[in-house]
């Protein structure tokens, strides 16, 4: 993700795993914490897992557009 | 030994973890205050032994050191954070994973058997610190707004995705990287730990508490699955202390690299 102007080629970097786990989490935290609320706010029973849902998948574009084309 | 006489099997949990003050009266000195000033007393002794006499041909405890230092420095530091800028902050990641990896182990070490980051608040404290710092490192390369910016715009999404990835990569690296942080770490020592106490209480109970030779036996091998399982966690502990250095090195690398 940083073009320093690394002479030797950059190694796989072994936390990236970890990076993509804080972002699943923030997604699914987010939206499904957002759906929450709105069915609280209108008594309802559909936004959470919906909010989940998009969360999640939002989160996999995310990562998509961020990991995806490095190489 | 009460062979004969069954009593109840009290199972490890949470509770095993409340040490009492080691002396009477004096409430902060427990087992993990013992334990981390003891390694923080190690590690001064072995880096300042190692670096005292520094000599172009290295006595043994300078080539430990030399390894030790060398290993955070060119794979987690330079790796990270890109070979311009990384010596800053090795002192402080070389500092941060010796003292993880050694309150890690000494959950290992006879007598001492116990994990320092098995209580959330050492794991919070540390991901706080780390918290801290790449923050304030990347506030002060790119200013408040600016750093701000690049840790809420992700790279290469189109601009109509925009306003739903930027609450996602502001929540993801603000808020969930402190807490997976010392969440990983925490919980890592912890199950680690009660899983010995589980297989070596457990192996205690079969052996002399049940009263019957085959259940005897099968306290024998839980116990030779216990050691198994030591082994396996001296590995986790090791790894822990490695993944959260790196993931700081990566944290602090992210927040002062340029935009693109």
């Amino acid at each position: 993700m940083s073009e320093h102007q690394d002479p030797k080629p950059s190694p796989p970097n072994s936390g990236d795993g970890w990076r993509v786990l804080s972002y699943l989490i923030g997604g699914v935290v987010l939206y499904g914490g957002i759906g929450f609320g709105l069915d609280r706010l209108f008594g309802t029973q559909f936004f959470l897992p919906v909010g989940i849902v998009l969360g999640a998948g939002l989160t996999i574009l995310l990562l998509h557009f961020r990991y995806g084309s490095r190489s | 030994m009460t062979a004969g006489v069954p009593t109840e099997f009290i199972a490890p949990g949470p509770q095993s973890f409340d040490t009492p003050p080691i002396i009477d009266g004096v409430e902060w000195f427990t087992k993990p205050v013992l334990v981390s000033a003891l390694t923080v007393v190690v590690i001064l002794w072995f880096f300042w032994g190692a670096s005292r006499k520094a000599a172009v041909v290295p006595s043994r405890l300078q080539f430990a050191g030399e390894l030790g230092y060398n290993f955070v420095r060119n794979s987690i530091a330079r790796d990270a954070i890109g070979s311009q800028e990384f010596m800053k902050y090795v002192p402080y990641l070389t500092g941060l994973f010796f003292f993880i990896l050694l309150n890690n182990v000494a959950a290992t070490v006879p007598l001492l058997q116990f994990p320092t980051f098995s209580h959330i608040g050492w794991a919070y404290s540390a991901a706080i610190m780390s918290w801290v710092i790449y923050n304030a490192v990347g506030i002060r390369k790119h200013g408040p707004w600016g750093y701000f910016k690049h840790q809420t715009m992700p790279a290469g999404v189109p601009w109509w995705l925009m306003p739903l990835m930027i609450p996602i990569e502001f929540i993801s690296n603000i808020l969930v990287r402190p807490i997976s942080l010392s969440l990983r770490l925490f919980a890592n020592m912890f199950a680690g730990h009660i899983l010995l106490l589980v297989f070596v209480l457990g192996g205690e109970y079969l052996v002399f508490e049940t009263g019957k030779i085959a259940l005897a036996g099968v306290g024998v091998v839980t116990w030779v699955m216990g050691i198994a399982i030591a082994g396996l966690e001296l590995f986790v502990q090791c790894i822990q202390a490695y993944i959260f250095v790196v993931l700081t090195a990566q944290y602090i690398g992210s927040a002062i690299a340029e935009d693109h």
